[in-house]
């Protein structure tokens, strides 16, 4: 469930060697350009997906995920074998997407807002837009505590330990954020969802 | 909407697309960037190399009597040596350097080569 499909490379090329992520990165360490290159492919967009949700400007996302990576390759040899790569990149890209939330925060005041902004809420959205869309609009209006936690369970699955791994925050504090986030989904979505039974 | 279905419309969203040129961008920062010729480390020591030596051709030029003179002296004998003193030198270089900026301004154009077919 979540990256770990997400991230897997198309069946074609599963059916050939696919090497570890582990493989990939002893071999990026011992000079090979290509490996990081196929590790890039395999999480850039999982992890271009992760600093988009938080900071919600493609820009900003796209200047953060780079940002991500090129920490992660100068950092490649403190990699502890075994870890879960996916777990490793995200937890880098959050701390580069909390740092540019604190900057922007600083230098313009602009603050993430702690409560879903009724006058652009999800709800108008979902009734004008597909499901996909509606789904996105509510995620991106929720606070950007609970805006993380579920583009990481989106990304991770059901995985609470490397959700709280990459949030550094205790797991109840992560199983609640999710309940409460998943608890402003089901409220933002909840008319729509009546209406399509009706 | 059930726990369960907000799941599955969670896992059935697709990711966000990334940019096209994330990917290149991400490599030419990370495996395709060329190394710098010095490391930070190596330029600073190589700026304090040349600040001791400086100081230390102060130190030498301030201490020694006519140092300076001596020093001075020195140099316009090598660059006597070497002849720059000498108007036939200049002369000749000018004629040098107009002969190169003559032939270089000359509308020579590189002609293909013909295509030799192997049978």
């Amino acid at each position: 469930m979540g990256v770990a499909l997400l991230a897997e490379p198309p069946a074609e090329r599963v059916a050939a060697v696919a090497p570890t992520d582990d493989d990939l990165i002893a071999l990026a360490l011992s000079g090979r350009g290509d490996a990081f290159g196929t590790l890039v492919e395999r999480y850039e967009r999982a992890v271009y997906h992760l600093a988009f949700r938080t900071l919600r400007e493609i820009e900003e996302a796209k200047d953060a995920a780079q940002e991500a990576w090129i920490k992660a390759y100068r950092a490649l040899a403190s990699f502890r074998p075994g870890a879960k790569f996916a777990t490793w990149i995200f937890t880098i890209c959050y701390r580069v997407c909390c740092d540019r939330l604190a900057k922007r925060k600083r230098f313009t005041g602009d603050e993430p807002p702690d409560f879903a902004d009724p006058s652009d809420g999800p709800e108008r959205t979902y009734e004008a837009a597909e499901e996909a869309a509606g789904l996105r609009a509510a995620i991106q209006a929720l606070p950007e505590k609970y805006r993380t936690v579920i583009t990481l369970f989106h990304l991770q699955g059901k995985q609470y330990e490397e959700i709280a791994t990459v949030l550094d925050l205790p797991l109840g504090t992560v199983k609640t954020h999710l309940f409460r986030a998943k608890d402003l989904l089901r409220a933002a979505l909840g008319p729509t969802a009546k209406r399509r039974t009706t | 909407m059930t726990d369960d279905e907000l799941d599955r419309a969670l896992f059935a969203l697709p990711l966000e697309e990334p940019p096209a040129d994330l990917h290149q961008r991400i490599m030419a920062a990370t495996v395709l960037r060329t190394a710098p010729a010095f490391r930070p480390w190596e330029l600073w020591l190589l700026a304090g190399a040349v600040i001791l030596i400086g100081c230390l051709a102060a130190w030498t030029l301030t201490s020694s009597p006519d140092a300076g003179t001596r020093l001075a002296d020195a140099v316009v004998a090598v660059l006597r040596a070497l002849g720059l003193f000498s108007r036939a030198t200049y002369v000749w270089l000018a004629i040098g350097l107009s002969s190169v900026w003559w032939i270089s301004s000359l509308p020579f154009m590189a002609t293909p080569r013909p295509t030799v077919y192997n049978r």
